[in-house]
């Protein structure tokens, strides 16, 4: 009896010890950090929308960028409400920063719908570089959660802060100001 | 000085009072074997009822009155409110859900003292629900109190979380979990009288029989209305994620319904003692262990209400209940264990044991689910998070055992070796599942798992067939009676064998809509100019207009389309965004066309501003979904039939006899 006691009494106190762990540990993090944060990010080559064409040509490879200049990379898609909301703050903001840091905008989870991405680049009037992600594919390896998401690359090529949901002006400002070592 | 706050706190204290005399003088009494110890503490029961009686009434008049100076009130209610939403503001934050489950679960122990058979477990049993009741009334009484005085008094609150004003269901949802959370406490109560007084017999269990029902039942309609609920306010479509505030309900019901069905076994052939009395303490600390987690905030969930200081009490009073039960089980053990083996495995008690165990499976798999993420982090640190995928695949293939046992089961006879009949019910079985598994494969289905549940529905209708004709055919070649007339007295005399075949019937065509709904749900997001269309699964969705409202307490903006199928306006949605006054956060509110062979749910994906002309639409078509709720009512009156009193009781103890003779023979 003492035996199967001392099992009751040792399973009680291995459950009661990993939910105090659970409690002293304080509420977990709701926001999951991403999995790149402070390493690199991928590279890749996207084909651009033809206003842009001018500048870069018919694709944009991202790789010959990464790890020369920090960057500012903004998923979007033409469906997406807070979207059109955040755009003209980028614009805005590439107006301002375009100069230091790259600016490349993502359609992704948006398959076909090229017409509705090119309304949209026009209703904002989008300075910078703007790609599609017709198969999702590249949004699968940032390892997005939805749009907008906003990742914002160090000049070595690791990301360095990530932002869900729509981005403002101020704080796009101070993720540049971070990203360039601080003089505006 | 708030007066209704001072007269709460009163009642509270007074419920604390009685109920802690109702342990205390019903330990001693009990021990002592003391009469006089033993009706004054059985009284106990009925003064803590009436004390939370009158304090949860001196909470609903705060809550309708508006009374700011009371905490609880000023936390969570408004002005603005509906009556029926300030009604319901009680269970809609911790302490006063709280105060719900102390006041329900009095009413259970009065009820008890008053209509409990004078057994010697009587007094034990009595004195464990009035320790639990002690837990629950000193929580808002000592550490979360509802009642405290607040000055200056504020003139407005904030209202109650949204999510939970946004529908209906949340009047009837949390209520349902705790009837069903609290019933449970009686048989559990039962079971430690029986490990303390050493008769862990039979008794216990038949004593509580009635009561372990109405907890199931209403566990598992608080589990299916919480899926509706979650359908038609979460915006996503779906009804169930694997979120542990979902798994901490269904880990309860998992070893109840596996209880419900072990104690058959236990009941014709007085086996399984130590397993029944392990699963019914295993379903009542497990409704501690999720109170625990979903209140603490231990585990992280996408709608954890409310963390607030009672984590480490739930904690305790879990390693406590937890500790001991389980302490006087390993110390009965010798006497509980079970002298006598299976006669056969391929019998009625077979199958329970091999459905018990799969359900048993199911338990430890979602568990640890739960739970996993959190012991990786204790052990190494890391986060992680356990998905759907996991929950999905670690119980799908048990769910199918379930069904299969589900079928055969209840045609198997007690104790013996199968016979002839068998073997030509099995062909009918079969040829039912074939049929099925047929149509649906013509039908268009080729995932393996809609087509195996298929197939076990026409395998489990089948056997319904079959034992209803089994029982009615007889009976028809000895009178001159319709088939009507047998079929309803069958009905009468068996109510908890009719019941339980209705319950069945209701799981069978909620396996259905479970499967229609997962497997071919088609989830679409939808951009729409306003006055303009897009198509959707066969239909033109036309985006007529927005539309912003305001009423005292919400302002609610969305869209207004149109379905049309075929050139004909189906029907119009009206999916849109609530904003409570004194929240900020935004609450979807899914607009849905209910058909028989599918839903399509309209929610709108991003706000509607006032200059936006577009509309983005989450768009679903689920197929089958409604007979999730319809199986799920049917299921309830299942058991509210097996439930009704009449010649069951008598009936049940013929059954015992015969049981008892035959283990004597």
């Amino acid at each position: 009896m003492i035996r199967r006691l001392v099992i009751v009494a040792s399973v009680t106190a291995a459950l009661g010890g990993l939910f105090l762990f659970g409690l002293l540990r304080g509420s977990p993090d709701r926001d999951i950090e991403s999995a790149r944060l402070n390493r690199p990010v991928p590279a890749f080559e996207l084909p651009l929308y033809e206003r842009y064409h001018a500048s870069f040509g018919p694709t944009l490879d991202v790789g010959s960028y990464l790890g020369e200049v920090p960057m500012i990379v903004n998923f979007w898609a033409s469906w997406c409400g807070p979207c059109y909301e955040e755009a003209p703050d980028l614009q805005a903001a590439w107006e301002d920063f375009g100069g230091q840091v790259l600016f490349v905008g993502v359609q992704t989870q948006d398959r076909g719908r090229q017409q509705e991405g090119r309304d949209f680049i026009d209703q904002f009037n989008l300075g910078f570089a703007n790609v599609i992600d017709d198969d999702s594919s590249l949004s699968i390896e940032y390892g997005l959660f939805g749009v907008p998401e906003t990742f914002f690359i160090r000049a070595d090529g690791t990301l360095a802060y990530k932002h869900a949901g729509p981005v403002t002006y101020e704080l796009l400002e101070e993720q540049v100001l971070a990203l360039t070592g601080g003089t505006p | 000085m708030s007066s209704l706050g001072t007269l709460g706190n009163t009642t509270l204290l007074l419920a604390l009072a009685f109920s802690l005399w109702g342990l205390i003088g019903g330990a001693v009494g009990a021990i002592r074997r003391d009469r006089r110890l033993i009706t004054s503490a059985r009284m106990a029961a009925s003064a803590t009822f009436l004390a939370m009686t009158a304090t949860v009434a001196v909470m609903e008049i705060a809550l309708l009155t508006d009374d700011f100076s009371v905490s609880y009130v000023a936390e969570t209610s408004r002005t603005t409110s509906p009556i029926w939403v300030k009604i319901v503001t009680l269970w809609a934050a911790l302490e006063g859900s709280l105060l719900l489950w102390g006041w329900l679960l009095s009413g259970y122990w009065a009820v008890l003292s008053w209509v409990a058979p004078n057994t010697p477990l009587k007094p034990w049993a009595l004195t464990v629900m009035a320790g639990v009741q002690t837990f629950f009334v000193g929580v808002p009484a000592i550490a979360a109190r509802p009642f405290n005085s607040v000055f200056p008094v504020p003139l407005e609150g904030p209202g109650p979380n949204p999510l939970l004003q946004n529908h209906w269901m949340m009047a009837v949802h949390p209520f349902l979990m705790y009837l069903g959370f609290v019933g449970l406490t009686v048989p559990f109560a039962y079971a430690i009288a029986a490990l303390i007084t050493n008769r862990p017999g039979t008794e216990w269990m038949l004593n509580t029989r009635r009561w372990t029902l109405i907890g199931w039942g209403f566990l598992t309609a608080a589990i299916i209305t919480g899926g509706w609920w979650s359908y038609e306010v979460l915006g996503w479509g779906g009804y169930w994620a694997w979120d542990p505030v979902e798994n901490v309900s269904f880990l309860p019901w998992l070893t109840a319904t596996a209880f419900i069905h072990s104690i058959q076994v236990q009941e014709r052939r007085r086996m399984l003692k130590a397993w029944n009395l392990l699963l019914i303490i295993l379903t009542f600390t497990l409704t501690l262990l999720g109170t625990f987690l979903t209140r603490s905030g231990v585990v992280s969930s996408v709608h954890s209400f409310g963390d607030g200081p009672v984590g480490p009490i739930f904690l305790g009073f879990f390693i406590v209940a937890f500790g001991l039960s389980m302490g006087l089980l390993a110390w009965r053990w010798d006497h509980v264990r079970d002298r006598s083996d299976l006669d056969h495995p391929v019998s009625r008690e077979g199958s329970f044991l091999a459905g018990n165990v799969l359900f048993l499976a199911m338990t430890f798999a979602v568990l640890l689910g739960t739970i996993f993420p959190l012991f990786v982090e204790a052990a190494t640190g890391d986060k992680v998070t356990v998905g759907a995928p996991f929950f999905d695949q670690a119980t799908l293939p048990l769910w199918m055992g379930i069904l299969f046992l589900m079928g055969i089961g209840p045609l198997l006879p007690w104790r013996r070796a199968p016979d002839q009949t068998l073997r030509g019910n099995l062909l009918w079985m079969a040829l039912g599942a074939v049929v099925f598994g047929v149509a649906s494969f013509a039908f268009g289905m080729r995932a393996i798992y809609p087509l195996l549940t298929m197939t076990l529905v026409g395998w489990n209708l089948a056997s319904l067939v079959l034992l209803v004709t089994g029982v009615v055919v007889p009976r028809l070649k000895i009178g001159q009676r319709g088939v009507a007339q047998v079929l309803r007295q069958y009905a009468f005399e068996n109510k908890r064998r009719f019941g339980s075949m209705v319950v069945h019937f209701g799981v069978l065509v909620m396996a259905v809509g479970i499967m229609g709904s997962s497997a071919y749900r088609v989830d679409e997001q939808i951009r729409i100019d306003i006055g303009s269309s897009a198509p959707f699964q066969g239909y033109i969705l036309h985006a007529r207009d927005k539309f912003m409202e305001q009423t005292p307490g919400r302002i609610s903006a969305g869209a207004v389309v149109d379905l049309e199928r075929d050139g004909q306006i189906v029907t119009t949605l009206r999916p849109r965004t609530n904003v409570f006054a004194g929240q900020e956060m935004t609450v979807p509110t899914p607009s849905v066309m209910y058909r028989p062979n599918y839903d399509i749910y309209l929610n709108v994906a991003s706000t509607v501003g006032p200059e936006q002309d577009f509309v983005v639409l989450r768009a679903v078509m689920s197929p089958l979904i409604t007979w999730i709720w319809i199986g799920g009512l049917i299921a309830a009156l299942g058991t509210a039939y097996a439930l009704v009193p009449g010649v069951q009781g008598a009936r049940a103890t013929r059954d015992l006899k015969r049981g008892l003779e035959a283990s004597q023979t």
